[in-house]
């Protein structure tokens, strides 16, 4: 599965809404459930899903599709 | 949780093994694992019952609804919550606010420390003595006005939260030893804050959050990058723990009433199997593993104070187990704390239906614990509203087993519940003395008589206000209406100039009942009154005081000049036992399907007339 399909699986799940709706350039503000609570609940999910540790610093960026795949590779995740 | 302990709870067959499974889980569940192991739950479950929470808090809450709705699916509840406007919103302390109308069974207040008083949010060690207990006054106080605008409302169920600190003590290691112990403080305000909604706010709980903290640790409980960036301050593994927790005190409130622990004795009470084994080498004492099923001995004694009376059911010799009851030096539970036994080589299942009867108790109130695949899949299928707990295979588990079980919490204490095993010994002594008259030759009169009994009626009396809506709650048989009440519409009924509520207790030679019986009437005219409910405790059933109670009651409304009384009988799967009664104490069915008497033309009988000493007490209500 490549990474890609892995956050959208795991953004749908989080977030309750159909992975149609993630795409490649897909940002907060085109899903009205990725507000502030989601963004929260998508971190932990992030966290558990990709078996990371995002630091407090780092929540802020974390607020699009490509902003995540790009810190996943960071963090050395593939 | 790693995804390979997901994936295998995720195969698991049945709810109750996926509950007990996922709370012997080690490590947090996040947001995502928690709602696909809620879809398990929901897809183990035939029709989940709604559970309606209502959350007023000053922090983030909303993030809570993933493990609410695990902890729910977990009990077969389909919880939804409704999170009120962030703040101290006391505007949904109103009759139409948004919170009352989502109609809760349960209303969590979320706290913070210092919104009870602003002076709490900075250090309190430094304050004179006299300015802090001044200060626990006014937090008490402030947190009352708060209780009291909520419990003023249709809002169900009121649970009380404190978030706990995120610091450590002011003093640090030498806070304990202080005359400003700061976790002292708080530990009285905490029994403060429970004494008053014992004594004073009726279906009310303080859910203490500092026992969540001690079980986790301070570290592992918060999270604060999220305290910090989000307010929302708990780990997962804290959110789990507090939702199953709230959900517990859901399940209690909408769940038929456990009453009975019945426990299997091999692998269970003690390791190994005493048949083959022998009473010399079945693991029960100082050594591993004796020493854990010691301390799970131990551990059953507190669910018997919680008022759960046990029963033992075993395949072995009746003899063999009886030996280690009397003799075996480690054994804590004996004779006398089992208020029956079934020891013997039949199916558990017919056990369960003949403890059933024995305890004239439904099989919905028993709790069945057993070792075995084998037994405890066969009462999951032939007697499914028996709740089955599996003992753990590891002895090291055992102690613990019976902690996460929901049905074992109890929302109120009377002196009755703790005194139970004991009263249900008592009858034991009442069937055989029962016996032993029958085989002279003697009658159910002689029998009656000879238990000297003395009926104790209280009128109005609010401070039994808890245990009557217990009675009202629990007593399925001898039920007239089964109309159930929580302590707060008893309250108003004792209050209310138009209703009459009496209770009774029974005394005989072998013991007192405590309150076993109550009665509650409207007065809808001066010469007319309706006769709401009796019920009766099943365990005093056979004595006569059913009908002198009434007969009692009868005579105080006859004194207050009412002629006509009209009663029902609302038939429902359990309450039988009370279906002729309206019609044997002389009441005449009526075209309308509800029953009457005519207190003119058939008037209360002399209190000589019954085998029992009657004493009324009035209570004036204040």
């Amino acid at each position: 599965m490549s990474l890609f399909a892995k956050l959208q699986e795991v953004i749908a799940t989080t977030l309750k809404v159909p992975p149609a709706k993630i795409g490649q350039t897909t940002r907060n503000e085109d899903l009205a459930a990725w507000d502030s609570l989601g963004q929260v609940n998508l971190i932990m999910a992030l966290e558990q899903g990709f078996d990371i540790y995002i630091e407090v610093e780092e929540f802020g960026a974390l607020i699009s599709v490509p902003a995540i795949l790009e810190f996943l590779k960071t963090k050395g995740v593939s | 949780m790693t995804n390979t302990d997901l994936d295998k709870l995720l195969s698991t067959e049945n709810l109750a093994s996926l509950r007990q499974q996922t709370g012997r889980a080690v490590g947090g569940i996040n947001a995502a694992q928690a709602q696909r192991l809620t879809a398990h739950a929901k897809s183990l479950t035939v029709e989940a019952r709604p559970l309606n929470i209502g959350i007023v808090r000053t922090y983030t809450s909303d993030l809570l609804d993933p493990w609410f709705g695990l902890a729910g699916a977990l009990q077969g509840l389909d919880v939804r919550t409704y999170h009120a406007p962030y703040g101290l919103a006391l505007q949904e302390a109103h009759a139409n606010s948004g919170l009352v109308r989502h109609a809760p069974a349960i209303t969590l207040l979320m706290l913070r420390r210092e919104d009870l008083h602003p002076d709490l949010a900075r250090p309190i060690v430094g304050l004179p003595a006299e300015a802090r207990a001044l200060l626990r006054a006014q937090a008490l106080a402030r947190l009352k006005e708060v209780v009291c605008l909520f419990r003023a409302q249709k809002v169900g169920h009121l649970v009380l939260t404190l978030l706990p600190s995120l610091a450590e003590p002011a003093l640090g290691l030498y806070d304990s030893q202080s005359d400003a112990s700061e976790d002292a403080w708080w530990s009285e305000l905490k029994s403060d804050i429970g004494q008053w909604l014992r004594q004073g706010v009726p279906s009310s709980l303080f859910l203490d959050l500092d026992a969540d903290l001690q079980r986790i640790g301070r570290s592992g409980y918060f999270d604060r990058r999220f305290w910090y960036s989000a307010r929302f301050p708990f780990s997962p593994e804290a959110a789990r723990e507090l939702t199953r927790r709230v959900v517990a005190i859901g399940t209690v409130l909408t769940s038929p009433r456990a009453k009975v622990l019945v426990l299997d004795a091999d692998n269970t009470l003690w390791g190994g199997i005493l048949g083959e084994d022998g009473v010399d080498a079945i693991a029960l004492g100082p050594d591993y593993p004796g020493n854990a099923f010691v301390d799970f001995q131990r551990r059953i004694l507190d669910f018997m104070q919680r008022g759960f009376i046990l029963a033992l059911c075993s395949k072995n010799n009746f003899a063999d187990v009886d030996d280690v009851l009397r003799e075996h030096p480690h054994q804590i539970l004996r004779g006398e704390h089992f208020a029956a036994r079934r020891v013997n080589w039949l199916p558990k299942t017919d056990n369960l239906l003949s403890l059933a009867a024995e305890l004239n108790l439904g099989l919905d109130s028993f709790i069945f614990v057993d070792d075995s695949d084998h037994e405890c899949a066969a009462v999951r299928l032939r007697l499914p509203q028996v709740e089955v707990v599996q003992t753990p295979a590891r002895a090291v588990d055992i102690p613990t087993c019976l902690d996460q079980v929901a049905r074992l919490e109890i929302l109120s204490l009377t002196a009755e519940d703790s005194a139970k095993t004991e009263l249900y010994s008592q009858e034991r002594l009442r069937r055989d003395l029962s016996d032993d008259i029958g085989r002279g030759g003697g009658g159910v009169g002689e029998y009656l008589a000879s238990l000297k009994m003395k009926m104790r009626v209280h009128l109005n009396a609010e401070t039994h206000v808890s245990r009557l809506s217990q009675l009202t709650q629990k007593t399925n048989q001898f039920n007239l209406t089964t109309r159930r009440y929580d302590e707060h519409q008893i309250r108003e009924f004792v209050r209310h100039p138009e209703w009459i509520v009496a209770d009774f207790s029974l005394a005989d030679v072998f013991g007192d009942s405590g309150i076993v019986g109550v009665a509650l009437v409207e007065v809808l005219s001066p010469r007319q009154a309706r006769l709401d409910n009796l019920l009766m405790s099943c365990r005093v059933i056979g004595r006569d005081a059913e009908a002198a109670f009434l007969n009692v009651l009868l005579r105080q409304l006859a004194e207050r000049g009412i002629e006509d009384v009209v009663a029902e009988y609302l038939p429902t799967a359990k309450n039988d036992p009370v279906k002729s009664f309206l019609t044997d104490q002389q009441f005449d069915p009526t075209a309308d399907g509800r029953f009457r008497r005519n207190l003119l033309v058939c008037p209360p009988r002399p209190e000589a007339a019954f085998p029992i000493a009657i004493d009324i007490a009035a209570e004036v209500a204040v």
